[in-house]
């Protein structure tokens, strides 16, 4: 089998666990049972391998049966990824590995064939309320390998001696093809980005930039021959985006959204014609299928079109970079956790040229200590060594997209310093103390737009607040208090700033809570009956009482939570600073060239109309209340054009409690 | 078929319903099929509606044919027909929509145009089973021809992607027959070249699986040749013939072709270049190119955050080694960098890190360990951040494991063993909220599956794996663990449960057995001796309970652990403290019920016993109290291996009851039922046997049980107290009433009085010493009764035991013992006709089966060296309980005890049934004379001589004391004695007599009268403490010394003028000639009775006079002297 990628099924579920659609791939599914009989064959020869593997497609019934029974096993859709207690033999988490909860095994008719029709791998991919179920055509031998490591009666794969599922994931491209494939009909059934329109409408009205990209996208919902929709930017979701959402993750939410599948089918029907995926940008296949082509859309003279980039770009040239940079910080204010500060940032571009042009540009400010993660959009000609000469050569697709990716340290100190302490004074009522100071060291045009510090206490309810700070207002919600430093209009600039917030906050008694937790529940229950902390116990801090007592109903996070939030007291602060990228990298726009030769017009930023080129950078943190999703939307409209306003961890730990860490290597 | 109704005219919804049900499957499905003949007509107006201009549903349906085409048809293989049929249609109907180019107002859209295309295509695909079948060709060839005229037109403006979704259906053909397009490789060539729109990818694609098939098919065509046309299309020689005309390659076309492939992969998408590098990369090693170039090409497409693009360099890795060799150290950090691209959805970072994990691998079989360095120079790339996600921190952990398990650090000292210390220990820091979170966090599952990888570091499962578990022992990353866990123990007693889930993962995998074991010795070397001893240790229990399971740990510091405990417990005991005390003391005893069950009961005795005993006595709960008790008994009455199984079986049955000890009792209920329906005759093979036989077997039942029967047994005891009937009834009257009872009291006091008569000192005496004797005898009606202890025992054999209860030889025991039987609590109940009063039953708690005779073993062909022991463990104590049957007689008369069993198989199973009967002889019967507190030891012979002369008296003719009545012990009944005489004379020399008399009848003997007699009987020294009299000294004073006296003996006849003031012996110095003297034999038969024996004792026979107050025993007496001397 060559090692290419070909889907025989997909399967999307809603979060009632009834499917909603469907897909097979008679060719691919042909191919299968060809290899498996062979296969069969082989192995009744071959005693050793007795197992003969399933050939069968389930239909959508025996699916759904056997997805809803190993969500029963597994306590959750995801499933428990490592194994525990409850784990048993021959499900997914036996084989202890958090990957397992993105690449499932179904056994179909367990009643009646018991373990043998095992169906894998089965990519799971959960996007809003749906499930979508990519089955990767495999070779038997593959199943097998599976087979064993789920139903091993050992302890447990040692690392790197034993038949792992790490080789079995480096030989098995399709299942990363799967994977894209299953991130593609995700997007397009929750709706980011198949929608053109969206763009358009949410468009107009702003000026500088926006109104430029208008220009280009405004007609193409409109007009019969539209082009280039803008790509979602923004496909980069840091991590922890939805702080403390993490319990509800599986949650159902009636009111389900009804799924286009005509959309869907179309898009399949394109992107995987006979279930091998050929090109999953759907923006591309969309807009192909509502425009189609004309006599007068005209192939290049001399060179080939790209596949990626359908139509040729007309009219108007220009070329836009944003950077966009995400800083996730953890400060500690302690001697003995250093504070770790972090930046991920991406080089947005759009850029709207005649032809098939080339476009390149040194890199400047490249700092090998300081970035060190550097991708790149596929369009982009990395020479075979990587990316020594700093300079970046591309030929840019339609539409807006990201064309680098890296992780950087901040090149000067992190722009909000500063101590958050909270102090429990009784059981209900804690004394807390911020002492901030604002963009300390930073330079004229790094302007920080607005800061708001969020305490959240997801787990206790406010009764009242009492303090004031040196500056900005507070307001307090039923399970947080905000404190808004600066707010939007009253930038900050070429200056540091110091605030303090001394106060008190009284919450509602504390009562245990413990919700039904839907896995783990009876595992260690009832066993602490009459270990139960009598209060003769040696805890005298009234802080470590309480947290003992708080801390038995935590319910365990999901694998993709970095650390139970709701175990810790933290102020999270959401800013915004543009002027500059904190990490040093910048593009000279004068060095920027284009081949064969065309004059790109200039574009413009929004704080210098007609500059030269825009740096936006954009760091923002949405209340751990406010699911991501919400905050999207609402910052869609207001920063619409960039899509740029997305969420990093700044996290001030509180300085006398318990916090995460990790350790940083040193070298 | 033909019974069912064509499918009825379809409406868009209900081909929307169908579609559904169809894809739900199983009785949906069934729904349509069972009630229509589905095939032909369903395929009929499915391709009816697809050529309506104005039916909505074309997608769907067209979908649906491609979807279950397949299933549709395998339902009925042999109709080929109409499966031609259908091909023929769809392939007609393909054709003329393909044509009709005509965009009249409704226009056959682009896309169905393509969904059909790939429908039609796809299932002529799937329906084919091979090129052979009738008319398939020419459907193929139709269906290809007009995919040709599609493709046929490259650069041409609004048909672009239709040429190119005709180009993939093409190119689907060419994978299912290869070959198939292998004539027209030129044209395909060409057209490629000139396509210049997006859908040259589908071009490239599809010339590349062209040549693709030809290079691996080993085709010889020329792919320059143009000379065949396109149209009409055929299909090619080769793959009809199925002839391999393998004559080699065109090698220099072929690879003229693949350079003019590599000029174009930027136009690629991911996706197809993964396709594309599929078919390029076989085709590379078949034609032996250059594979630098490749790598020159593709290599930078690692810098791509497209995960396809990165995993195809790796796929290329794999395949070409040499070319790739030295890009090991830059493919690793690139994975190692996605991993850290916070931009990349989490399953992507995953991955990356499974790659380079597999990568490793991948290096590590090879046994490239200069590689491998770049990987641990990595190391601490691997540090999670700390807002990686879970999944990550805990893949990272892997990878840090990895690390350490590399050649690198593996072969070296004590420095890379620091090494690895420091990399678990700094990677854990991520997650090291698991010490004050909850024992279900999400961060200890994380955190104990990095324990759980570093402990087990680099040792396989295979069974070849060749690590020691030595080295694994001595390391440092080893002893660091040990210790972690047991701080952990101690600081978070919360985390015992997981610790204990570690251990168990680990004693469950045979390879790693050892590590869990070697942990649990730790813990009880390090963590028994730090707990503190308090209520929290309960918290610890069930770590304690793994080391109670293990054998190879000592139990000595648990015991002592635990005995701290209890006494800690009763010591805190207060008013408030009663349910704790009792579930943690019940614990405990859980623990020792585990260690009872795991360990040799010798390597516990001292120190569990101890404990128990402890608990026993102080522990303040009364069923702890109870629970240790019954512990402590089992530990001491029932060998090791029974001990296991009887409180295994209690586990099955109770596993969550946390009372350990109703174990065994709880479990006969359920089962008592059904079982006693068990028909056994158990007394084939349960035995209750005397121990000292019977001296007359059977006729003694006989006649005893003719007499019982006959004789009421109330009126029997009438007769018997014939003497004073009235004052028995009065009595028993007055116990009904106080009132009466005052007067029957007065009557009776008076009553002694009334028989008012003269008597000489001599019966005075007499009868003061019988009143003296009766008084000592308790009156049976009024309280405790004399008991008759009869010793029996019980033992039972293995074999039929083990057949006829299913209790099946028990799991392999090498000791001979433990593959035996046992019975458990046993309660053995008797009862008897006979008036012997009620028999209190017998209770015995433990008892081992016979082992088999030992024929039998060494029949079985077990070793013979069983045979002794067997042999001599048929004797042993453990096979037999002594068994006391007490009988509380009313009359001394021999009868039967009929006897009844009940008791517990080691398998639950109640047994019961009845055993044989015991006989009881007169001989049981047979007691000492009580002896009155007041006289002294030294005094008893001479007590017991005058009270036989008192009764020898009473029981005489001359019937002084017949009026007489006495009182019995109590004071509330009376007894008078009626004698009654009898002769026996026995035939038998006088040695065997004495022998005999030693025997049986040694305690009984009050006084031995006569010099040669004496002297015979003295030195024997079995009868003792008795009255030894001369003849001469007793009966006749004035007769000289002792030899005189012996010589009067001898000459029996010269004496009798001396003897005849007692007539009885006279006749018995007439009648023997040579007398040696006599024995005074004083028997008492319970309640009340009394036997007398004056036997004279002459050399060749010996006259017995027997005197009794109880006259029917004289029928008895009568064998039993003849069983017992002239047997």
């Amino acid at each position: 089998m060559p090692s290419g990628c070909s889907i025989r099924a997909i399967w999307i579920l809603n979060n009632l666990d009834s499917l909603v659609f469907s897909r097979r791939f008679p060719v691919v599914e042909k191919r299968w049972r060809a290899v498996c009989e062979r296969e069969n064959e082989a192995s009744a020869a071959d005693d050793s391998l007795k197992y003969t593997v399933f050939h069968l497609l389930p239909s959508d019934s025996e699916l759904v049966s056997a997805f809803v029974e190993r969500k029963r096993g597994e306590g959750s859709t995801r499933g428990l990824g490592t194994r525990v207690s409850q784990s048993v033999k021959g499900s997914d988490s036996w084989v202890d590995d958090p990957i397992t909860r993105h690449i499932i095994g179904l056994y179909i008719n367990k009643d009646e064939d018991g373990d043998n029709n095992l169906l894998w791998p089965v990519i799971l991919h959960m996007k809003g309320q749906f499930s979508v179920l990519v089955l990767p055509l495999v070779e038997p031998r593959h199943l097998k390998a599976y087979a064993c490591l789920c139903k091993r009666s050992d302890c447990g794969n040692a690392v790197g001696v034993d038949d792992s599922l790490s080789s079995l994931l480096l030989d098995l491209p399709s299942i990363t093809g799967a994977f894209t494939v299953a991130h593609a009909i995700g997007d397009i059934i929750s709706g980011d980005g198949v929608e053109p329109e969206v763009v358009v409408s949410s468009a107009p009205s702003v000026g500088g930039l926006l109104d430029s990209l208008t220009g280009s996208i405004g007609i193409s919902g409109i007009s019969s021959r539209a082009k280039p929709v803008a790509a979602p930017v923004a496909s980069a979701s840091p991590s922890g985006a939805a702080v403390a959402g993490n319990a509800t993750s599986d949650a159902p939410r009636i009111g389900a959204r009804s799924l286009d599948k005509d959309a869907l089918r179309t898009f399949i029907t394109s992107a995987m014609p006979f279930g091998t995926p050929l090109d999953l940008n759907y923006s591309n296949i969309f807009s192909m299928k509502i425009n189609g082509f004309s006599a007068s859309d005209l192939p290049p003279s001399d060179l080939k079109q790209p596949a990626w980039k359908p139509y040729l770009h007309r009219g108007k040239q220009k070329v836009i970079f944003t950077i966009h940079e995400i800083i996730q910080a953890a400060l500690y204010d302690r001697d003995e956790i250093p504070d770790s500060i972090s930046i991920s940032g991406q080089i947005n571009c759009r850029a709207e040229l005649e032809g098939l042009s080339d476009v390149s540009f040194p890199l400047t400010g490249l700092n090998k200590n300081q970035i060190e993660v550097l991708s790149f959009h596929p369009c982009a000609q990395v020479p075979e060594h990587g990316v020594d000469k700093h300079s970046l050569m591309f030929s840019p697709p339609l539409g807006n997209f990201v064309l680098m990716r890296y992780q950087a340290t901040c090149r000067v100190g992190p722009p909000i310093q500063g101590f958050y302490q909270l102090s429990m004074v009784s059981e209900d009522k804690g004394a807390f103390l911020f002492k901030l100071r604002l963009m300390e060291g930073y330079k004229s045009p790094l302007t920080m737009e607005f800061c708001t510090v969020a305490m959240p206490f997801p787990r206790r309810r406010i009764i009242s607040f009492d303090g004031t700070p040196s500056i900005g207002t507070v307001s307090t919600t039923e399970h947080s208090v905000e404190w808004k430093i600066l707010t939007s209009g009253r930038g900050l600039s070429g200056k540091s700033i110091e605030a303090t917030f001394p106060g008190t906050v009284q919450f509602v008694p504390w009562k245990i809570q413990r919700l039904p937790s839907n896995l783990a529940s009876g595992s260690i229950a009832d066993e602490d009956s009459d270990i139960e902390t009598d209060g003769s116990n040696n805890i005298i801090n009234i802080d470590e009482c309480l947290m003992e007592k708080m801390n038995k109903d935590l319910l365990s996070v999901d694998l993709e939570e970095p650390f139970c939030w709701q175990a810790y007291n933290f102020a999270k602060v959401s800013f915004r600073i543009v002027g500059a990228p904190l990490s040093g990298l910048s593009i000279d726009p004068k060095s920027v060239s284009i081949y064969p030769t065309v004059k790109a017009p200039v574009e413009y930023s929004t704080q210098e109309p007609y500059g030269k080129l825009s740096f936006l950078v954009l760091m923002t943190i949405s209340l751990p209340e406010v699911p991501f999703k919400v905050a999207n939307v609402y910052t869609y409209r207001s920063i619409f054009s960039y899509q740029q306003v997305t969420s990093g961890d700044y996290i001030l730990w509180n300085t006398l409690g318990p916090c995460p860490s990790a350790a940083v290597p040193k070298v | 078929m033909d019974d069912k109704p064509p499918l009825k005219l379809l409406s868009p919804q209900e081909w929307e319903s169908l579609i559904d049900d169809f894809q739900y499957g199983g009785a949906r499905r069934q729904k349509w099929t069972a009630a229509y003949a589905i095939l032909p007509s369903l395929v009929d107006q499915a391709l009816a509606s697809l050529l309506k201009r104005d039916f909505p549903l074309k997608l769907l349906l067209v979908l649906f044919l491609e979807e279950f085409s397949d299933s549709l048809f395998a339902d009925s293989d042999s109709d080929s027909d109409s499966r031609r049929s259908f091909l023929h249609r769809l392939v007609d109907t393909l054709r003329s929509l393909l044509q009709s180019t005509a965009p009249d107002g409704f226009a056959v859209s682009f896309s169905f145009k393509e969904q059909f295309m790939v429908s039609v295509t796809s299932i002529l695909i799937s329906l084919e089973t091979g090129l052979d079948r009738p008319g398939f060709v020419e459907e193929l060839e139709a269906l290809v021809e007009s995919l040709l005229t599609v493709v046929n037109r490259p650069n041409h403006g609004f048909d672009r992607q239709i040429r190119a979704v005709a180009c993939e259906c093409l190119r689907e053909l060419e994978k299912a027959f290869p070959c198939l397009l292998s004539d027209i490789a030129g044209h395909l060539w060409s057209l490629c070249q000139n396509e210049r729109t997006h859908a040259c990818q589908s071009y490239i694609l599809l010339f590349t699986s062209v040549i693709h098939n030809i290079v691996v098919e080993r085709v010889n065509v020329s792919i320059l040749n143009i000379s065949v046309p396109l149209a009409p299309f055929s299909v090619p020689q080769i793959l009809l013939s199925k002839e391999g005309s393998s004559a080699g390659l065109n090698y220099k076309e072929l690879r003229r072709a693949i350079a003019f492939l590599l000029e174009w992969p930027q136009v690629l998408t991911p996706s197809a270049m993964m396709e594309f590098l599929g078919m390029i990369m076989p085709m590379a090693l078949a034609l032996e190119l250059q594979t630098s170039m490749l790598k020159v090409q593709f290599f930078g497409m690692i810098y791509s955050f497209d995960p396809v693009l990165c995993h195809v360099v790796l796929t290329m890795y794999s395949q070409f080694l040499d070319a790739f060799d030295g890009q090991e150290g830059e493919i690793a950090r690139r994975l190692m960098l996605i991993s850290r691209e916070t931009q990349h959805s989490l399953v992507f970072r995953l991955l990356a890190l499974h790659w380079l994990l597999g990568f490793g691998e991948m290096l590590l079989k090879k046994g490239d360990g200069g590689k491998m360095k770049s990987f641990v120079e990595m190391g601490l790339k691997f540090y999670p951040s700390v807002f990686d996600p879970l999944a990550l921190k805990a893949m990272k952990l892997d990878m840090l494991a990895f690390c350490s398990v590399c050649p690198d650090v593996r072969n070296s000292n004590s420095e890379s063993d620091k090494l690895v210390v420091k990399l678990f220990q700094d990677g854990l820091i991520s997650v090291s909220a698991f010490k004050w979170l909850p024992a279900d966090s999400t961060e200890t599952a994380v955190a104990f599956r990095a324990f759980h990888k570093f402990l087990i570091g680099a040792s396989s499962h295979s069974n070849a794996d060749p690590s020691s578990t030595r080295t694994l022992m001595d390391s440092t990353i080893f002893h660091t663990l040990q210790g972690m866990l047991v701080d952990v123990m101690l600081e978070c007693q919360r985390l015992v449960p997981v610790i204990v889930a570690l251990i168990d993962r680990l004693l469950s995998c045979q390879k790693h057995r050892w590590l869990g074991e070697r942990l649990l010795q730790t813990f009880d070397e390090h963590l028994l001796s730090k707990v503190k001893v308090d209520y929290k240790l309960v918290s610890c229990f069930p770590i304690f309970d793994r080391i109670a399971e293990n054998d190879t740990i000592p139990p000595r510091r648990l015991l002592e652990l635990l005995t701290k405990f209890m006494v800690f417990l009763v010591e805190k005991h207060g008013p408030d403290t009663g349910l704790k005390s009792w579930s943690q003391g019940s614990k405990v005893l859980g623990i020792c019920r585990t260690l009872l069950m795991h360990h040799k009961s010798s390597r516990l005795f001292l120190r569990l016993s101890r404990l128990l005993a402890f608990a026993c006595l102080y522990f303040p709960d009364l069923e702890v109290r109870d629970n240790a008790r019954i512990y402590l008994r089992m530990l001491i009455c029932n060998p090791g291996k029974k001990l296991r199984d009887m409180l295994n079986l209690g586990e099955q049955f109770l596993g969550i009851s946390p009372s350990p000890a109703s174990s065994i009792f709880s479990v006969q209920s359920p089962r008592s039922t059904h079982n006693v329906k068990k028909p056994s005759n158990l007394s084939s093979y349960v035995h209750l046997e005397r121990l000292i036989p019977l001296l007359i077997k059977q006729s003694w039942s006989l006649s005893l049980s003719s007499l019982s029967i006959g004789n009421n047994k109330p009126g029997n005891l009438e007769d018997i107290r014939d003497p004073e009937p009235i004052v028995e009834e009065r009595e028993i009257d007055g116990s009904s009433s106080d009132t009466i009872q005052i007067i029957p009291e007065n009557e009776r006091i008076n009553k002694p009085r009334e028989p008012l008569r003269v008597m000489d000192s001599k019966i005075s005496e007499i009868l003061g010493r019988l009143r003296r004797h009766f008084s000592c005898i308790p009156d049976f009606r009024h309280m405790v009764g004399l008991k008759v202890r009869i010793s029996c025992s019980l033992r039972f054999e293995s074999e039929p035991f083990n057949c006829i209860w299913e209790v099946g030889p028990p799991f392999g025991g090498l000791d001979v013992i433990d593959s035996l039987p046992a019975i458990y609590a046993t309660v053995i109940k008797f009862s008897s006709s006979a008036p012997y009063g009620s028999i209190p039953s017998y209770r015995i708690p433990f008892l081992l089966g016979e082992p088999p005779a030992s024929g039998n073993i060494s029949g079985q062909g077990v070793s013979l060296d069983i045979v002794p022991i067997a042999n001599g463990s048929r004797e042993d104590k453990r096979f037999r309980a002594s068994v006391t049957v007490e009988l509380e007689p009313r009359e001394p008369t021999p009868g039967l005890v009929d006897v009844f069993i009940e008791t517990n198989a080691e398998n639950g199973q109640v047994v019961c049934g009845q055993l044989n009967s015991v006989m009881v002889g007169i001989e049981d019967m047979f007691l000492k004379a009580i002896v009155p507190p007041d006289v002294q030891e030294d005094e008893v012979p001479g007590y017991y001589a005058d009270l036989f002369n008192a009764l020898w008296e009473a029981c005489g003719t001359s019937c002084n004391t017949g009026r007489e009545i006495f009182l019995l012990k109590g004071g509330k009944g009376v007894t008078a004695i009626s004698g009654t005489r009898s002769v026996k004379l026995l035939e038998i020399a006088a040695p065997s007599l004495i022998q005999s008399m030693e025997r049986n009848l040694a305690p009984f003997v009050v006084s031995v009268i006569g010099e040669p007699l004496v002297n015979l009987v003295k030195d024997g020294g079995i009868i003792r403490d008795v009255i030894w009299e001369d003849a001469a000294s007793h009966d006749d004073d004035d007769k000289g010394d002792d030899a005189n006296a012996r010589d009067d003996f001898e000459r029996g006849p010269l004496h009798l003028t001396y003897f005849d003031e007692t007539t009885d012996r006279d006749s018995v110095v007439n009648i023997t000639k040579r007398n040696m003297g006599c024995f005074l034999v004083l028997i008492f038969l319970p309640p009340r009775f009394h036997l007398l024996f004056q036997m004279e004792v002459s050399n060749f026979s010996t006259l017995v006079r027997i005197r009794t107050d109880h006259w029917p025993c004289l029928a008895y007496i009568d064998d039993y002297l003849e069983a017992l001397f002239l047997a």
